[in-house]
């Protein structure tokens, strides 16, 4: 009953949210720019859209897609739950990697039963993940460094660091290829139908999307965090540790990373190759869905599938259609340009602003601040 | 009062602006003749503010014009308005704190150096420039002083001064009180009369009504976006204002005061209290009163006197302080901010965008703050009902009058009365022992003041202590039964109730012995 209505609320909010968001017209946008450019190159665009929607969903594609979109939708949570505190996790790609070294590392090393065995390699991946992107939370709360910035500059070593982990302590011996030995069999995600790609990582990550969607909206803890997202000082005056919270969201985020290199290293081939989880460029993916969603963590979900169909059907396109898979590129950039564009112009006063959608036409009464690259001086720090 | 020949320096006709289905501006006139310092009031709501975006540019009028000297003229950008020859003074100031006074004033103007070097910032034009314009309209400021170490009020004077460096023939200052002391607001008004005898215009936004009648030449007040009154300030009373701007009289200048004395207990007490900034230097030194239950005790002070630290101090929101702040006799030692809150000390602070709301959060989420950990439904800890919380803010909006069209839209959708009325109502609502207000009433209509006062008034017959921190002499005399003053850091001198006139308060707040 109870279950059943908060499903019902949670689809009702969806709709809502994906009538007034911003992603709608700049995908709409997107797809008339790519369309004129298409023409000009010489492509017929009745070809290559649907050479894109087969490439993506048909002729048993789909796999593929969902292969894609479960570590895509993971480090779109790596990046959308400590973004929702005001932090910015970009060093997604080293947590995910050195989770997933732990993954291998431990379902190589132990021999677990079944069950188990994949479940602590995961486990261990999480971890490691949280404790990577924790790191960068003592650094903004105590010295000031944004997260921004620790995040990504941590990320390099901690790939290097996974990549010499796979071609030396790890590696498969007397083979020379940077990858580690096959997993046993015990540590293989279960799959879903007849092939390796789809696994009981797809449920898992929805399920984990679904108590995170949940929390924000549904828990204590997730006013606190929004609360503390949305004016970190009004968030201390009522009494939340902001520190803490920022601490735990970055680990939450880096936990999420982890798993992802877990769910990879545990999926077919079964092993850790280096550079296989960095390569096909999650991290970022997740970062741009996230933007594209602009504040809805609702629409997360949808945007990952928009931007996992892009890049998984561009393929087919390139296959299919002899378009240049690159042209889904240039989709996927024209839309976070407008998105971006949008976002600047919501800011700005006068005319630009009545040409966007989503945003009601009554500002306040007694306009707030007009607008002016001037700083504010009576805000900065400094009191009489 | 004769009027020269000579057109207005500026005028507005027939301006008519809606925002959706408000309709913020009603076909309002408004004429500024040369030399006059023309005060613009009304509650807030009322249309000022888009009426002088309208003066300076940044919104275009639905229908209506605007003439400068007898011209039509069509502002597109207040660039358009500046190279008109006017100037505004935004509340909140633009300035680049990092940069020198003179940098700051010559922005958009700025002196270069000869033709070898052009674009090349001249620093010893762009001082000798800003010298010469001070000693002109008399406006004392150091031309090479980083403006993020200066006072508001000398920020203010920065702002001024780079209107009049752009040729600002007109004015425009947007509750240029609202920050300043009284000595100080006195200076600003001398200013701005060196500044009409030049000929040029001020136009006065704002609620304060007793500045309108010492400093305006006319007074045009606003209500629901039409004109309701037209005033030359010679032979005006400040209720002929207020019955023009809320369309009745104020029931009573302050809340009656019931007869029952306060306890002799303190519910709130601080012994030498000190604190200290970052670099060491101390902020507040051996502050030591108490607040009894059923008792209002007023800290007066400029602004950076010490308030802030000492309001932090027993807050909990800043640490590291020495001394003991006591809640009903117990120390509160290194207690939590979170702590405090559900110890009793509730607090309305002044910085309502800052600190006391989120803009972007609904009402009913801004009215949880402090109370969203028993926000869920019984025995589920940790869950938040949306039901529970929505009924909570209707229950309190409804209580304490807060007009908004839902609980659910965003609280920068609120004028600045019910946005106040809304951190009120989450702050009373709790009944702690101890209340402690900054600024209720800053940036607040008239008759919303008179609620706010009030409410305060009700929460001391209740048995609450209440420290108030106010920068309005009146409202401090009006509801404080003693009022300490502060300066430098210090507690300087205790009025009782009665004994708090405007000269002794402002001679003990500048440091003079009262």
């Amino acid at each position: 009953m109870r279950g059943a209505r908060e499903a019902r609320d949670l689809a009702g909010a969806a709709l809502r949210s994906a009538a007034r968001s911003p992603a709608l017209p700049a995908i709409a946008g997107a797809l008339v720019l790519t369309t004129i450019v298409m023409t000009l190159v010489g492509v017929d665009p009745a070809e290559a859209y649907p050479a894109l929607i087969r490439g993506a969903v048909a002729d048993g594609n789909l796999e593929y897609t969902i292969g894609a979109f479960v570590p895509t939708l993971g480090m779109a949570l790596a990046f959308a739950i400590p973004f929702r505190t005001g932090e910015f996790n970009l060093g997604g790609d080293g947590q995910m990697a050195l989770g997933a070294v732990a993954a291998a590392a431990l379902a190589l090393a132990l021999p677990l039963p079944p069950g188990i065995a994949v479940v602590v390699p995961l486990a261990a991946a999480a971890l490691t993940g949280a404790l990577v992107a924790g790191v960068s939370a003592p650094l903004h709360t105590r010295l000031g460094i944004p997260a921004i910035v620790t995040t990504l500059l941590l990320s390099t070593p901690a790939v290097a660091l996974a990549s010499y982990l796979v071609r030396f302590p790890l590696a498969e011996p007397n083979t020379g290829i940077a990858e580690t030995p096959v997993l046993p069999a015990a540590a293989h995600l279960p799959s879903i139908g007849d092939s390796g790609y789809v696994t009981v990582a797809l449920p898992l990550i929805l399920v984990l999307t679904l108590a995170w969607l949940y929390a924000d909206t549904g828990t204590v803890l997730g006013y606190e965090i929004r609360a503390t997202g949305a004016n970190r000082e009004f968030a201390r005056y009522g009494g939340i540790d902001v520190d803490r919270l920022a601490i735990a969201t970055l680990a939450g985020g880096g936990a999420f990373a982890g798993l992802v290199g877990g769910l990879i290293v545990l999926s077919p081939p079964y092993r850790l190759v280096d550079g296989a989880l960095t390569s096909p460029g999650y991290t970022f993916t997740g970062v741009a869905a996230v933007l594209l969603a602009a504040g809805r963590p609702i629409g997360v979900p949808f945007t990952v599938a928009l931007l996992t169909i892009l890049q998984v059907g561009g393929q087919g396109m390139e296959r299919d259609a002899g378009v240049p898979s690159q042209l889904t590129q240039v989709i996927q950039g024209l839309i976070i340009v407008i998105v971006a564009v949008t976002a600047t112009m919501r800011h700005r006063p006068g005319r630009w602003r009545r040409l966007l959608p989503g945003r009601p036409a009554a500002p306040p009464v007694e306009a707030p601040d007009p607008p002016g690259g001037h700083v504010d001086t009576t805000r900065s720090g400094v009191s009489g | 009062m004769t009027f020269p020949p000579e057109p207005p320096a500026a005028e507005l006709v027939g301006i008519t602006k809606r925002f959706g289905t408000v309709l913020a501006n009603d076909s309002v006139d408004l004429a500024i003749a040369r030399g006059e310092i023309h005060a613009v009031v009304g509650e807030n709501g009322a249309g000022k503010s888009t009426l002088m975006s309208v003066l300076f540019g940044l919104h275009r009028p639905d229908s209506g014009h605007v003439l400068r000297a007898g011209e039509p003229v069509r502002f597109r950008s207040p660039a358009d308005a500046i190279a008109h020859g006017l100037g505004m003074v935004h509340q909140r100031f633009r300035l680049f704190p990092e940069l020198t006074v003179a940098e700051n004033v010559v922005i958009g103007a700025e002196p270069a150096r000869g033709r070898l070097r052009r674009g090349v910032l001249d620093r010893a034009a762009a001082r000798r420039r800003v010298e010469a314009l001070s000693e002109r309209y008399g406006l004392r400021v150091d031309p090479a002083a980083r403006v993020g170490e200066l006072p508001v009020g000398v920020r203010q004077r920065v702002e001024i001064l780079k209107a009049l460096h752009r040729g600002a023939e007109i004015l425009i200052l947007d509750e240029p009180t609202a920050v300043l002391t009284p000595g100080e607001a006195g200076r600003l008004f001398e200013v701005l009369r060196t500044v009409t005898a030049t000929g040029a215009s001020v136009v006065l936004v704002t609620h304060r009504l007793g500045e309108v009648l010492a400093a305006g030449d006319r007074v045009t007040v606003l209500r629901q976006g039409r004109v309701t009154g037209r005033f030359a300030t010679a032979g005006t009373t400040a209720d002929e204002l207020v019955q023009a701007m809320i369309g009745r009289s104020l029931l009573s200048a302050a809340p009656a005061r019931t007869e029952r004395a306060p306890s002799a207990e303190y519910a709130l007490e601080v012994r030498d209290l000190a604190v200290r900034d970052g670099d060491g230097v101390e902020r507040l030194s051996g502050a030591s009163f108490g607040v009894r239950a059923g008792e209002i005790v007023g800290i007066a002070g400029v602004a950076g006197s010490g308030q802030r630290e000492l309001v932090d101090a027993v807050t909990g929101l800043r640490t590291g302080h020495s001394g003991a702040v006591r809640l009903l006799g117990a120390d509160l030692g290194r207690a939590t901010v979170r702590r405090r809150r559900e110890l009793g000390i509730a607090y309305v602070p002044e910085d309502r965008h800052g600190r006391a709301t989120a803009a972007t959060m609904s009402v009913a989420e801004n009215l949880l703050m402090g109370d969203h950990r028993d926000a869920g439904p019984r025995g589920r800890a940790g869950r938040l009902s949306k039901a529970v919380v929505r009924e909570r803010a209707r229950m309190l909006t409804e209580r304490f009058s807060v007009r908004t069209a839902s609980v659910d839209v965003p609280i920068s959708a609120l004028s600045g009365g019910n946005a106040q009325k809304t951190v009120l109502a989450r702050e009373l609502s709790r009944r702690t022992p101890v209340i402690v207000v900054e600024e209720p009433t800053q940036g607040v209509d008239v008759g919303a003041q008179e609620y706010i006062h009030a409410l305060l008034a009700q929460a001391r017959d209740r048995g609450q202590a209440v420290l108030l921190v106010s920068s309005e002499l009146g409202e401090l005399r009006a509801l404080a039964d003693r009022v300490l003053v502060m300066y430098g850091g210090r507690l300087v001198a205790e009025f009782p109730r009665g004994q708090a006139s405007d000269e002794a308060l402002g001679a003990a707040m500048t440091g003079g012995t009262a």
